[in-house]
């Protein structure tokens, strides 16, 4: 994008390196406003839609399957090794300090809830489910089934992105608990196994309260809205064949962990005002 | 393959057969373990044949320059993003901890020891992983459909000295570069949010990390990313090389190479964890 809007401006500015640049910047800065707009928009009319939008019978469910259910074998494989890979760090290092491992359950416990089956769970359906919707509704793009939709009178926003908007709110949330289980039982295993902690002293929730569960279910909601939207945006500036595919489920994949990434920043230090300070 | 794989179905569809529903969960698994040891196996020959393009050294020097710097230079901007964002949230997860046991020496070691050995290198790779893992996959992909890969062949130019090695280099060169930029990125946001949030001097922070932690530490998470970017160059390769049936299958392409990489990243860390320890 960037590329053919310097393009564009280079005949005036070719007299110094200084204004070339100073072109190249404003051109980006002007391309990532439109973007913006352009998200901003999307959002704004999957919103409406959600409430508004005819409701075509299965589509929903059809979304779900594919978000969840298709997602899930990964999911559990990669929490599970995540859960195992924390619990073995901070044991060793618990063990170089004080060596008193009974309260390294509740506390994991505490943090998985709060943070961290949230955020490495949603990097994780960021790319597992944001790559597959801009690779098909990308497709849908360049095979002209877009264009279609549209000389149908057809809100392409009300067809493509409001079912998979919301099966990703429902089956993120669903995932990411079911994310939290299996963290708290591959670190449990980890503990049991390879430090001796008793699997009853570990499972201790008594730390989780109230102010951990709000953060982490906001986050997992937060996170079931931004994929579908960030990487339906993707999809649907797709151009330039199958090449071009391929451009949109980069893009899609980058900005969903990184809208993941932003929103786990902007959440965390929202909960910590609110409730810790 | 398939041929096998449809006789198979035709000679399951037989009558005779009694309980329907355990079959077709039996053939899916099957099916899926099949797949997997295809991929792996895939993997490993395309491996072989890089390592055998060193002896003796048979490497596009012009492709690979591009290569660096379109994978390396042009990521930057966005790994520094999200590390910054990384390091400030680790801090904002400590700090209702360090507020509680006032323990403020400690949080540049906690994120130090974290951002250094687990959280830096895993992200970065993840993000690498989207960007040019998948971006790789995608133009692979797209030269596959459009038979680009078959006129190189017509042309005597062998597709692996002059595609795959650059790319297998520079993707491995370069996350080992940009991990140590990102580890950097990470640690000053880490402190620059420490210091907003917590008030904890500059000087306390780095403290924290040069006394606390040993070099051994850098490497660890070092050595992991190489590790990281073999899996993520071998896995974008293959995947993007196997591409079938036009634009879509680019797409469907560009998914499991990003899916791969991120299974591929985390077990390895789980292995390199204990291997290293």
């Amino acid at each position: 994008m960037s590329a053919h809007v310097g393009a564009a401006v280079a005949p005036e500015a070719r007299s110094g390196w200084v204004r070339r640049r100073l072109a190249d910047v404003g051109a980006g800065a002007i391309d990532n406003a439109r973007a913006a707009r352009l998200l901003y928009s999307i959002f704004i009319r999957t919103l409406y839609y959600s409430v508004r939008g005819r409701r075509e019978k299965g589509a929903v469910l059809r979304a779900c399957y594919d978000i969840g259910n298709r997602s899930l074998f990964f999911l559990t494989a990669v929490m599970g090794f995540v859960g195992m890979i924390m619990v073995f760090h901070s044991c060793t290092q618990i063990n170089r300090i004080t060596g008193d491992l009974h309260l390294v359950g509740a506390t994991y416990i505490q943090l998985v809830v709060r943070d961290f089956a949230a955020s490495v769970g949603s990097m994780m359906l960021a790319t597992r489910v944001g790559a597959g919707i801009a690779a098909e509704i990308g497709s849908m793009v360049v095979t002209d089934q877009v264009d279609a939709l549209r000389m149908c009178a057809a809100e392409p926003v009300d067809y493509l992105i409001v079912p998979r908007f919301k099966a990703s709110v429902v089956m993120t949330t669903v995932l990411l608990v079911w994310a939290m289980f299996v963290m708290e039982v591959s670190g449990m295993l980890t503990a049991w196994g390879m430090f001796n902690v008793n699997p009853r002293i570990f499972w201790n929730i008594s730390m989780v309260d109230f102010r951990d569960l709000a953060t982490g279910l906001t986050k997992c909601f937060a996170f079931g809205a931004a994929i579908p939207i960030v990487s339906g945006y993707c999809g649907l500036t797709t151009f330039g064949g199958a090449e071009g595919v391929g451009w949109a489920t980069t893009r899609a994949v980058v900005w969903s962990c990184f809208a993941t990434i932003l929103l786990n920043f902007i959440i965390s230090t929202t909960a910590l005002y609110l409730f810790w300070v | 393959m398939t041929e096998s794989l449809a006789q198979l179905e035709v000679a399951a569809k037989q009558p005779g057969r009694v309980s329907r529903g355990a079959e077709r969960v039996v053939r899916r698994i099957g099916r899926s373990v099949v797949g997997i040891a295809q991929q792996t196996g895939g993997i490993l020959v395309l491996l072989g044949k890089i390592v055998r393009r060193f002896f003796p050294p048979d490497i596009d020097y012009y492709e690979l320059k591009r290569n660096l710097h379109k994978m390396g230079n042009r990521s930057l901007p966005i790994i520094g993003l999200t590390s910054v964002f990384v390091g400030a949230i680790m801090v904002v997860q400590a700090s209702a901890y360090v507020q509680q046991f006032s323990a403020t020496a400690f949080v540049g070691w906690g994120a130090g020891y974290v951002i250094l050995r687990e959280l830096g290198p895993i992200l970065i790779a993840l993000m690498f992983s989207g960007r040019v893992g998948a971006n790789n996959t995608a133009e692979l992909g797209t030269m596959v459909v459009t038979e680009q890969i078959d006129g190189l062949r017509s042309l005597a130019i062998d597709p692996i000295s002059y595609l795959i090695v650059p790319r297998f280099l520079s993707m491995i060169g370069m996350l080992f570069i940009l991990t140590v930029f990102g580890n950097l990125i990470a640690l000053c946001g880490a402190a620059l949010f420490g210091q907003l949030t917590l008030g904890i001097e500059w000087r306390v922070f780095f403290h924290g990390i040069t006394e606390l932690l040993k070099p051994w530490d850098v490497y660890v998470g070092l050595i992991k990313s190489l590790v990281f970017g073999l899996i993520i160059a071998l896995s974008s390769c293959y995947f993007g090389l196997a591409v079938r049936g036009g634009a879509p299958g680019v797409g469907r392409a560009v998914n499991a190479s990003v899916v791969a990489s991120a299974v591929g990243i985390f077990v390895s860390d789980y292995f390199l964890t204990f291997l290293v320890d």
